[in-house]
């Protein structure tokens, strides 16, 4: 009876499974199998975190400009393989040619570079661009009701550009504000001329600003037809334009029919021949024919498809370092059996506990800012949290940098000396005249690995009787708190964004406190004297003297304890070319090229492997 | 009957209003001016105000036609949220999201509810038999082990090492391909509550009166079971499955993120890692209205399956 029954139950219970895999066929109503086509040439990258946004006038942050780079074109970029970083032109014909006193740029534009087609435009062909294009993406940057993040590039630089901010500010909409008001500094003798008169002389015009996506020429047909819907609807003149993007998923670009073309550097730096990356050269480009970049924010299904070859490039998780790396720092003989390639490179990166100058404790305190640098075991933080694979932090400027101090370590001051620091602690409790209180350190995240990364500084800073408290907390909440001042220590990092010092020098310029980039809310009159100084200068020996200077000061003076500068470990298979890493170029995927048959025996090769 | 309805669908209406109300004070009072936050690094004082300006924060809160408030409770009432942090409309993310969650969810749910509804009438049948004890065993192992090993281990083994499965999401997969795991991940990991929570249900129906009776003038087991015993624990499983049913729109949180499925879970964790209150709060308010609806559906459905129940 009661075998009957089970059998009964068990019956239904496998009609119904049954039945509830059958409803998984009819939700298969998606997307169709890949319409690829055999031989495309496809790019499989990932992003570990998701896209805000496409329009190249707003949003900063590296996803995005990862994507927009390769649709828009600015009238500058870094060449692809010479070292150090040098500048080329992109969209602009030549090099600027620039008057004596350093305030007159005129740029002659390409002829036959066309706006990728699109609906907006006459007929969906999209037209010439004209130098009033770039004259309309700065406006646009400067109008106020657009509330573009990128304003602060060009604040007080361009004359004229700061009265028509002024007039934007009187209008009730941005769909009001007039476009064809004049800019003195901004200046279009003709369709393919450009002349940018400025108000003082600004030496990172050319590497920064008419070299990052911001200034990439925009059609008004398209902001005009999109509106605020321009985010989802890039319009831009570069090797690849958008097909699909499914937010929080995937982003697919195919190649951009109308391209002009631009031919694979011919010359790169010494062993670039020997390493590969001259194969192509000369060849026109781009060499994909799509690229999907897939949004993956865990680590695990990244490395998971990596290794199964549906990505062709990928950093190490720090979970499966021992299982890629051997003590050497070189790729275990398994990895090398799958044909992975590693290649490490220095990031124009550092990282630091920054402390707040305005607060009453720390700003007034220097011993006790010295004790707190003295206190942290900087090899045991890089050993713990980055597998051994970056280097000690002496000051804000990387090794990268043209500027970097050689002999900064002999300085001293990153060194680790608890007992110096117990001594300086003795000296900075007479300066605050009494028992030191509890101090604070907000840390940017609350799951585990910055749960270990705060137990870290507690118990460093405990081991000389300092007590610290730690304050977890999300990326927004630790940026908003940071850009009004109220946070007393902070783990934070910066990035040089140009091969420039100046970029990373200016985070301790008083004008600049927060929110502005100066996070530290440090002022130091001869700081300020120094970077005004060097704010009009172009690149020589004299500037990078005075670079390392007023890198000396903000070290004698300990807004923060640095701790190390990235190096980067990207592992990427044999199929993949090109793949030189460059610290400040986004839109590389025009260079990338796929070894379609390499690829293809990697199915068996993996069969092989397992 | 209908006057019930009718009834109970008014007495929805305050409770709107009081989610409404809930959601202006948490996501207005106690958030406090974003502003600064909207405005990102370097922004000016004038930028502030600018963007004070566009979203309307310069209006005063209540006491006024043209405040935060009404403009909150037009915008709810018209299903109208606005454009979220990177300025697309909150409607449009949330409408994108629907279908793959619930391409996940409701396949998660029928199968988790299916199977343990039939297995638990077969553990109560068989209760206090070594089957039984296996049934708890597993069912206390399966919900001792956290929802994150289900998904690492399902991840690892049948889509990364024996290639059952797509590890992670991709352009070229249909629907049915890249869910087909993270259901089976999800049922698996769902069984061992539901198991045991339908095995006490049906357990305490097995013992009443109406089972003996029924078994002593004769009827078969399988008529006792699936007629009477299963009719009889209709009442608890409605209340479970009907309150469920909103949560169907709200997706997995973990498995979405894992298998990179675009649907609400991950809009609304990704919502609330990036603090993006437009989201969130359309989010919660959505959420509201359907668990008041679903309440509603759930009463009717008590006295449709019990008529010891009277809507009058």
């Amino acid at each position: 009876m009661t075998t009957h029954i089970l059998r009964q139950c068990l019956c239904t219970v496998a009609v119904l499974f049954g039945l509830l895999l059958f409803t998984l066929v009819p939700i298969g109503c998606g997307r169709s199998p890949s319409d690829e086509k055999p031989q495309e040439m496809v790019l499989n990258h990932a992003l570990a975190t998701r896209l805000t946004g496409l329009d190249p006038g707003d949003q900063r942050n590296v996803t995005a400009l990862t994507i927009k780079s390769q649709i828009f074109e600015p009238l500058y970029q870094y060449h692809f393989l010479k070292r150090p970083y040098q500048l080329v032109p992109l969209l602009a014909e030549d090099m600027p040619e620039i008057s004596d006193d350093n305030l007159t740029y005129t740029i002659k534009i390409k002829k036959g570079v066309y706006f990728q087609d699109n609906k907006c435009f006459p007929g969906g062909k999209g037209r010439q661009v004209k130098t009033q294009d770039f004259v309309f993406s700065l406006k646009r940057i400067a109008n106020i009701k657009y509330l573009s993040q990128n304003w602060s590039i060009f604040d007080d630089k361009i004359v004229g550009l700061d009265d028509f901010r002024e007039y934007t500010k009187t209008c009730e909409r941005r769909e009001d504000v007039d476009y064809s008001r004049p800019i003195e500094g901004l200046q279009t003798p003709d369709d393919y001329t450009l002349v940018i008169k400025l108000k003082r002389p600004w030496p990172q015009l050319l590497t920064y600003a008419l070299s990052d996506t911001a200034t990439a020429p925009v059609a008004k047909e398209v902001v005009d037809f999109y509106g605020k819907d321009i985010i989802s609807h890039p319009v831009g003149t570069g090797p690849f334009k958008l097909k699909e993007w499914r937010r929080r998923s995937y982003i697919v670009l195919v190649r951009n029919p109308t391209f002009r073309g631009e031919p694979y550097p011919g010359e790169g730096e010494p062993g670039d021949a020997e390493a590969g990356y001259l194969d192509d050269a000369r060849k026109m480009m781009p060499f994909a024919d799509k690229v999907v970049w897939t949004i993956i924010e865990e680590d695990q299904p990244r490395w998971f498809l990596f290794l199964q070859g549906k990505l062709d490039a990928s950093a190490i998780p720090k979970d499966n370092w021992s299982e890629v790396i051997t003590g050497s720092s070189d790729l275990k003989p398994e990895m090398k059996q799958r044909r992975i390639h590693l290649k490490t490179f220095l990031d124009p990166t550092t990282f630091f506990l920054g402390f707040n100058m305005q607060d009453p404790v720390l700003g007034n305190n220097k011993p006790l800012r010295l004790a707190i640098s003295r206190a942290i075991d900087r090899k045991k933080f890089i050993e713990l949290f980055r597998n051994n694979r970056d280097v000690v932090a002496h000051g804000i400027i990387p090794p990268l940098i043209a500027s970097y101090e050689p002999n900064i370590k002999e300085k001293g001051y990153a060194r680790y000396d608890p007992k110096e620091a117990q001594s300086l602690l003795k000296e900075a409790e007479k300066v605050h005249g009494g028992k030191l209180p509890t101090l604070k350190i907000a840390i940017p995240g609350t799951d585990t690995f910055f749960r270990q990364f705060g137990q870290f500084f507690k118990r460093q800073l405990e081991a000389v009787n300092l007590d610290v408290e730690l304050d977890y907390m999300d990326g927004p909440t630790y940026w908003e708190k940071l850009h009004t001042r109220s946070l007393q220590m902070f783990a934070s990092g910066t990035g040089a964004t140009l091969p420039d010092a100046q970029d990373l020098l200016q985070s301790f310029y008083s004008k600049y406190w927060a929110p502005g980039a100066n996070s530290f809310n440090y002022s130091s009159p001869e700081f300020d004297r120094l970077y005004e100084k060097i704010a009009v200068m172009f690149d020589s020996s004299e500037r990078r003297e005075l670079y390392r200077k007023m890198e000396l000061v903000v070290l004698e003076d300990c807004p923060a304890a640095f701790l190390n500068h990235r190096v980067a470990y990207v592992l990427h298979h044999d199929w993949y070319k090109n793949y030189k890493p460059h610290a400040f170029a986004y839109g590389v995927s025009k260079y990338r090229r796929i070894d379609m048959k390499k690829r293809a025996e990697y199915k068996k090769l993996l069969k092989k492997v397992k | 009957m209908t006057t019930y309805i009718i009834r109970r669908l008014l007495y929805t209406i305050p409770i709107v209003f009081g989610v409404l109300l809930l959601t202006f004070c948490l996501f207005t009072l106690v958030r406090g001016d974003i502003s600064v936050e909207l405005a990102g690094k370097n922004a000016t004082q004038e930028t502030i105000e600018e963007i004070k300006q566009e979203y309307g924060l310069n209006k005063p809160l209540f006491l006024s036609w043209d405040s935060q408030f009404i403009d909150h409770f037009k915008n709810a009432l018209t299903f109208d949220f606005g454009r979220a942090r990177d300025r697309e409309l909150v409607r449009d993310k949330i409408k994108r999201g629907v279908l793959p969650s619930l391409a996940l969810m409701v396949p998660m749910f029928f199968g988790v509810l299916i199977i343990s509804v039939s297995l638990s009438l077969v553990i109560a049948f068989v209760r206090g038999t070594k089957w039984d004890t296996f049934a708890v065993v597993v069912c206390v192992a399966g919900m001792s082990i956290p929802y994150l090993s289900f998904i690492l281990f399902g991840q690892y083994f049948f889509a990364y090492k024996w290639g059952l499965f797509p590890v992670f999401f991709s352009p070229d997969l249909t629907r049915s391909e890249y869910v087909a795991l993270p259901v089976l991940i999800g049922i698996a990991a769902g069984l061992g509550s539901n198991l045991r929570f339908y095995r006490t249900v049906m357990l305490d129906e097995m013992r009443s009166d109406y089972v003996r009776t029924a078994f002593a003038k004769g009827l078969t087991t399988r008529c006792v079971l699936f007629k009477h015993v299963l009719k009889n624990a209709m009442v608890p499983i409605i209340t479970r499955v009907v309150l469920a049913i909103p949560f169907l729109f709200l997706g997995s949180l973990l498995l979405e993120r894992f298998f990179g499925i675009p649907g609400l879970g991950y809009l609304m964790i990704e919502a609330i890692g990036s603090r993006d209150y437009f989201v969130i709060n359309a989010m919660t308010y959505i959420s509201a209205v359907l668990f008041v609806v679903f309440n509603v559906i759930t009463d009717i459905c008590y006295a449709l399956v019990d008529p010891r129940v009277s809507l009058e």
